[in-house]
């Protein structure tokens, strides 16, 4: 088969990774080498669905010996299966990286006879490039559940980033959509990695020669609305991955329906507004300095589809505003709706200057028009309306061309789904050594 | 009303800058040479570029306001804008008044207009390094055109210095007819105006297989070509292989 054909199929297969981050890594360039990488990672191109490529996304293969009923990679369904070999992917890699398409690769890969197996193929492919091809770029590498562990540490030596997505949001998920596949072999690379990191670190500091190891922390990815679970149970899980694997980044992952399998919800488009609020509540989660139980709870356990938020919390909590913007802390500025951790840092600096007026904020670029009703300016208040949650709310959703009847998706999302979110996620993250399975 | 004239580049800026603060005047205007028309009220003086000179105003800003004062200035300067040179000016009065403090300073307007424009340039510089398409050319050389707002090129070559050392190339300023050049031992910016190409056969390979990786890439489902073009805006399309290239 020519190898265009080949990329398209192999490319198609690996779409609905939605990570392209080139970013947390910065490596020099190296004497006889092709390539850096910058730490603030670089976007090469926009694809006509508006996600940002960085990197050759691709899978080594796609056959599979899986039947995961929510991937388009299932053994069961019907389409052309191709692999590529090492020195294919080698030189596609070289050649996009030398005329600025990419930033670098990112290779995943379906399971072609046994983890093992796939996973050996996927460290030859990386050491190739890395020291025949003296590759100098990103690697984001996908660590292959249930691959043997040396194999995992081994490859950590040449990617840049690795991943493990854990796809279904809970145990009962995983067993209804992945029958094959054990919770516990999915956690247990990331738990790997997780030490490898850290054992290295150490090591690093010791003897500065130490090869990095996984430079640019893992990742993971979450398939929103496959599986009834709702918002509060997602952010639970995410805050627990970010402080017990220190992950850099989740991603969500609207559910693109992919088959008709009577355990999958039936969508006639994937739920993107819902993608967009975890999104919104995750960087919440990590720079805004917010709690998941203070987002949502069990008796609000899906975002409001109107509100983003931070907007939602703040209305939740009027009796802490308005504040006053030239004398809040930091972490106040930054829960106040429309302002960003950017604003808030110029609210900061200009501070040292000299008194803030409410006609300076939006040089500082913050959205006014939805910070207005929190805050006061040198004890004036701008928001026009009294502080009432009902006035602001209608203020805040007004306009936005929303019908407020409208659910996205609350046929399938179950809101009485799990009485105990904490325990199940404890179990799905194996925190408390759970057995296997 | 005095008339500052230099000779268009950074230098020639900072040398004239210098030359106002020693005679302890306000220039009405400080312009480069070639966007000069005659003015019957206007005293020209033609400042001549002292390589020494820009270099003392260079340090009394990194030591007095800061580092990123200066870069902050440099990106100001390569937007072209019409009066950049004169922001710059009372930029920097400020600055040597107030020193450090010049930072944080968002509620001047000055101050607030040297960000924005800076910021312009910073966003075109790092979509651009991202946007830039390299076509292999007769000798193995790997040529890229481009038509940015800002003048890029001096703040782009460093980057694909480090990144693209082992072959050698040309990044080829079309609106301003500039091209840098590398050949893998250094790179220099010298004036360029048509160039004619041959793509290598392999080269034509490799674009049929970047299109069809840009093609299978996209979920169907999720197509947005607004929020494509709002990353992406259409002006850098012509140089996109991916795009409307042909």
């Amino acid at each position: 088969m020519k190898l265009i054909n080949k990329l398209e199929i192999l490319a198609d297969a690996a779409k609905y990774d939605v990570s392209c981050a080139s970013s947390g890594s910065s490596r020099q360039q190296l004497a006889g080498g092709i390539g850096n990488t910058v730490n603030c990672g670089i976007c090469h191109s926009w694809s006509d669905d508006g996600r940002c490529i960085s990197l050759l996304k691709i899978l080594f293969t796609n056959y599979c010996i899986y039947d995961c009923v929510y991937c388009v990679n299932r053994v069961s369904n019907d389409r052309p299966r191709v692999s590529f070999t090492p020195a294919e992917i080698a030189e596609l890699t070289i050649n996009f990286y030398r005329r600025n398409y990419i930033e670098g690769l990112f290779l995943s890969s379906a399971v072609l006879k046994s983890p093992d197996y796939t996973m050996e193929l996927l460290l030859q492919t990386v050491k190739k490039l890395r020291e025949e091809e003296r590759f100098n770029g990103y690697i984001h590498l996908k660590a292959i559940p249930g691959a043997d562990y040396s194999l995992i540490t081994r490859a950590g030596l040449y990617a840049d980033r690795m991943s493990v997505n854990i796809e279904l949001p809970s145990k009962r998920s995983l067993h209804l959509l992945a029958p094959q596949k054990d919770p516990a072999q999915i956690i247990n690379p990331m738990k790997q990695i997780r030490a490898g990191i850290k054992s290295n670190s150490e090591e690093r500091k010791r003897f500065s020669k130490t090869p990095r190891f996984v430079p640019a922390g893992q990742s993971t990815q979450l398939i929103i609305g496959a599986s009834p679970e709702p918002d509060y149970h997602i952010l639970r899980l995410s805050e627990g991955l970010y402080n017990n694997f220190n992950l850099r980044r989740i991603y969500y992952s609207a559910y693109v329906p992919v088959g008709d399998n009577p355990n999958l919800p039936q969508l006639t488009r994937p739920p993107l507004l819902r993608e967009h609020r975890l999104y919104q509540a995750d960087w919440l989660l990590r720079f805004y300095g917010f709690k998941a139980d203070e987002l949502l709870d069990q008796r609000n356990p899906n975002f409001n589809t109107h509100l983003d938020p931070k907007a939602n919390w703040a209305l939740n909590h009027l009796d802490l505003f308005p504040v006053e913007i030239n004398q809040a802390d930091y972490q106040v500025l930054l829960r106040v709706p429309g302002i960003g951790v950017k604003s808030a840092q110029r609210i900061l600096a200009a501070r040292r200057t000299g008194k803030i007026t409410y006609f300076d904020l939006k040089k500082f670029g913050t959205a006014l028009k939805r910070a207005r009703y929190f805050i006061t300016c040198q004890g004036k208040y701008y928001g026009g309306i009294p502080l009432r949650e009902d006035l602001i709310k209608d203020r805040l959703t007004v306009g936005r061309g929303l019908d407020p009847e409208r659910q996205q998706l609350s046929l399938f999302t179950d809101n009485n789904f799990n009485p105990d979110p904490s325990k199940e996620i404890e179990e799905i993250l194996l925190l408390k050594g759970g057995t296997p399975g | 009303m005095r008339y500052y004239l230099y000779d268009g580049s950074f230098s020639g800026l900072l040398t004239a800058i210098y030359q106002a603060f020693t005679r302890k005047e306000r220039p009405a205007k400080i312009i480069g040479k070639e966007f000069y028309r005659e003015n019957l009220f206007a005293e020209k003086i033609e400042i001549k570029t002292e390589a020494q000179a820009a270099d003392r105003v260079a340090q009394a800003i990194k030591r007095k306001i800061s580092a990123r004062t200066l870069r902050l200035i440099y990106y100001v300067f390569l937007s072209e804008q019409k009066g950049a040179a004169d922001l710059i000016f009372s930029f920097l009065e400020l600055g040597f008044k107030i020193g450090q403090k010049l930072d944080g300073h968002y509620t001047d307007p000055t101050v607030l207009k040297i960000n924005r424009l800076a910021k312009r340039v910073s966003l075109e510089l790092h979509r651009l390094l991202g946007l830039i398409r390299f076509q292999e050319i007769d000798h193995g050389i790997f040529y890229a055109p481009l038509e940015p707002d800002n003048n890029l090129l001096p703040l782009l070559a460093p980057h694909f210095v480090r990144r693209l050392a082992d072959q050698n190339w040309l990044i080829h300023d079309r609106k301003r007819q500039l091209a840098v050049v590398y050949n893998q031992e250094e790179w220099f910016i010298t004036p360029l105006a048509r160039f004619t190409i041959n793509n290598t056969v392999q080269e034509k390979q490799y674009q049929g297989l970047w299109q069809g990786f840009f093609r299978s890439i996209t979920i169907k489902n999720r197509e947005n070509p607004k929020l494509q073009r709002q990353f992406m805006p259409k002006r850098y399309w012509k140089y996109l292989i991916e795009k409307d290239f042909s």
